[in-house]
């Protein structure tokens, strides 16, 4: 019997743990029985400060202007683990929506927690609300692209919890988001190592949920190396983990990963079948804004792969849902991209009439003026015949540009 | 035409809901009816002292309270944390070793280097016998014969009788023996 059999064992088993337990080493009562108290009492105050802070942390930010949140380090009633644990939530919530709110919510948290008086908790204790904290503010300033910040943040997390050997979790969970930053920088190797680390940590811990979304993560990198194979082979495992832990939401990402791999090992009906799946899978979570990006991502796959048709539906697809969804700016790239294959293919007549349509939903909704005029200039030299699929993709390139320095100007 | 960039895992996990409203018994059971196990499991399979193994558990406890949300299996997460809180506690004890500053070392001899010259190739060679052990086996030998624990003791500690261990310290014995003979002919023929 191997360990992991063994140990796994005992967890399933109450009377091998009671065996295994009996009587083995002996101990000095009276510390267990100190200890024991110590525990019960911090549970009983986590417990009541969660109780009495109920939303706490919501009603401080709706009611500070942004740009004072740093000012509420100094709220006695935000200076808990409650509170602490409230802002986490709140920076993940905002994170895709809004990350520079997020970022400034981290900000608060790491700047609490590590100006808590060290006699509030236990020690052990302080070091998870440091590296959370940590762990929070890397994760944000990953999602904004500042990689060197973002690894100074996720070192801070580690740091803080590197005195304790018992807080291995935490520190997976602060290594994971290490090793997203690793992963966008292009510091392969040194993600793969630890993904693997980290799912060995959170299979011991039973810990489904961040065991697949490191098997997620491990198979992005081996995708990014071009290891298709290897990769296609992880998520497969990684789906079976998903549908286990009867998580539908990375079902779905899984499926549309397996859908990329299948692709560039040219299995397409395979890919075709993944990638149906992962928008059957959207749907029913009623990721109504995920349905059109899986499309997307599905076309453009299999146009680079020369699946032409296949790859020009799901754009046509994309387009319908993003419209019927109100994203006008995406249904508008996206009719970019497929007047990008029609050019190609010669049919200037259909390229024409999308840009056409794009120019009409562009102006009704009142975009800018500079996005509208590349796409009027370019259906003209539609109409000369002059249009290339570079001058098409450098349209598409400028627009998305636009919105791009759009969100950072917020 | 490039694709674009497949999914990220999502940036974080969804809070998983409490499964149940807790209490101060609640948690008083958890650490009663777990503790035991744990210490255990740090000093049985990993070795950790004992002592060491109590502050460990305690920890684990500790670490337990901010994730009680999100645990699924109270046995499994309680068993992995201990098992990686060993494995990371010798890692920290390997590395915190110090190193032995040699001016000082010069001022004040190490007494037990007096008799090193006769000391030493026995030293060594035992090492070379433990080190030939199945690693049970040689720390059994160790907390007999180094150490000083008594049969009984070292009994306990295995989860084994008393009696039972009597044979096995007799076994780690001749197997050690055996070992020993073998090394010292390979070397005479070295010779």
């Amino acid at each position: 019997m191997t360990h992991s059999d063994d140990v796994t064992h005992l967890a399933e088993c109450s009377a091998c743990r009671q065996r295994y337990a009996a009587n083995v080493v002996p101990f000095d009562p009276a510390a267990r029985r100190n200890r024991e108290h110590e525990f019960t009492s911090v549970a009983a105050r986590l417990e009541r400060e969660r109780d009495e802070s109920s939303d706490m942390v919501a009603r401080y930010l709706r009611d500070t202007p942004t740009d004072e949140w740093s000012r509420l380090a100094e709220m006695p009633d935000l200076r808990n683990n409650a509170a602490l644990e409230q802002m986490s939530e709140e920076v993940r919530r905002r994170l895709h929506r809004k990350p520079r709110e997020a970022l400034a919510i981290a900000n608060l948290s790491a700047s609490i927690a590590e100006s808590l008086a060290p006699s509030q908790y236990p020690s052990v204790v302080l070091a998870q609300l440091r590296g959370t904290a940590w762990k929070d503010r890397a994760s944000t300033l990953r999602y904004l692209a500042r990689y060197d910040e973002a690894l100074e943040a996720a070192d801070r997390g580690e740091e803080a919890v590197a005195p304790f050997a018992a807080l291995e979790h935490d520190r997976a969970v602060i290594r994971l988001v290490k090793g997203l930053i690793f992963s966008h920088t292009e510091r392969f190797d040194e993600a793969l190592s630890i993904f693997e680390n980290c799912r060995q940590v959170f299979r011991e811990h039973d810990d489904q949920r961040r065991y697949v979304q490191a098997g997620i993560a491990q198979g992005i990198v081996l995708y990014d190396t071009a290891r298709y194979a290897d990769a296609l082979h992880l998520f497969r495992d990684v789906l079976h983990d998903a549908i286990a832990a009867d998580d539908l939401e990375s079902q779905a990402r899984i499926h549309n990963n397996l859908g990329y791999c299948a692709t560039h090992l040219s299995d397409f009906v395979q890919a075709n079948i993944h990638f149906s799946e992962a928008i059957a899978k959207f749907t029913d979570l009623g990721y109504s804004t995920e349905v059109p990006r899986t499309q997307r991502g599905a076309g453009l796959v299999l146009i680079g792969r020369g699946q032409i048709s296949k790859g020009l539906k799901y754009l046509y697809d994309a387009r319908r849902d993003f419209t019927a969804v109100g994203m006008t700016e995406e249904a508008g790239l996206c009719a970019l991209r497929i007047a990008e294959v029609l050019v190609e293919r010669g049919d200037d007549s259909e390229a024409r009439a999308l840009t056409q349509a794009v120019i009409e939903e562009f102006t009704s909704f009142g975009f800018d003026d500079r996005a509208i005029a590349a796409i009027v200039r370019l259906r003209d030299s539609i109409d000369v015949d002059g249009a290339t699929v570079e001058s098409v993709r450098t349209v598409h390139d400028f627009i998305e540009g636009l919105r791009i320095a759009d969100q950072n100007s917020y | 035409m490039a694709p674009e960039a497949i999914n990220d895992p999502p940036a974080d996990l969804r809070p998983i809901p409490p499964a149940c409203v807790v209490d101060e018994n609640v948690f008083a059971r958890i650490y009663e009816e777990n503790c035991g196990l744990l210490v255990s499991l740090a000093v049985r399979k990993f070795q950790v002292p004992a002592v060491d193994a109590e502050a460990l558990a305690h920890e684990v406890f500790l670490s337990y309270l901010r994730h009680a949300d999100e645990v699924r299996d109270l046995h499994h997460w309680l068993i992995g944390a201990i098992c990686n809180a060993s494995r990371y506690y010798w890692r920290k004890h390997g590395r915190n070793v110090e190193q032995l500053d040699t001016e000082v070392a010069a001022e004040r001899p190490d007494p037990r280097s007096r008799d090193v010259l006769t000391d030493l190739p026995n030293s060594i060679a035992i090492a070379e016998v433990l080190e030939a052990m199945p690693p049970r086996w040689a720390h059994i030998l160790r907390l007999r014969y180094f150490e000083g624990y008594s049969i009984k003791e070292i009994a306990e500690q295995q989860g084994v009788t008393s009696k039972y261990m009597q044979k096995l310290v007799a076994k780690c014995l001749q197997r050690a023996q055996e070992i020993f003979n073998g090394l010292r002919a390979r070397k005479d023929k070295d010779k």
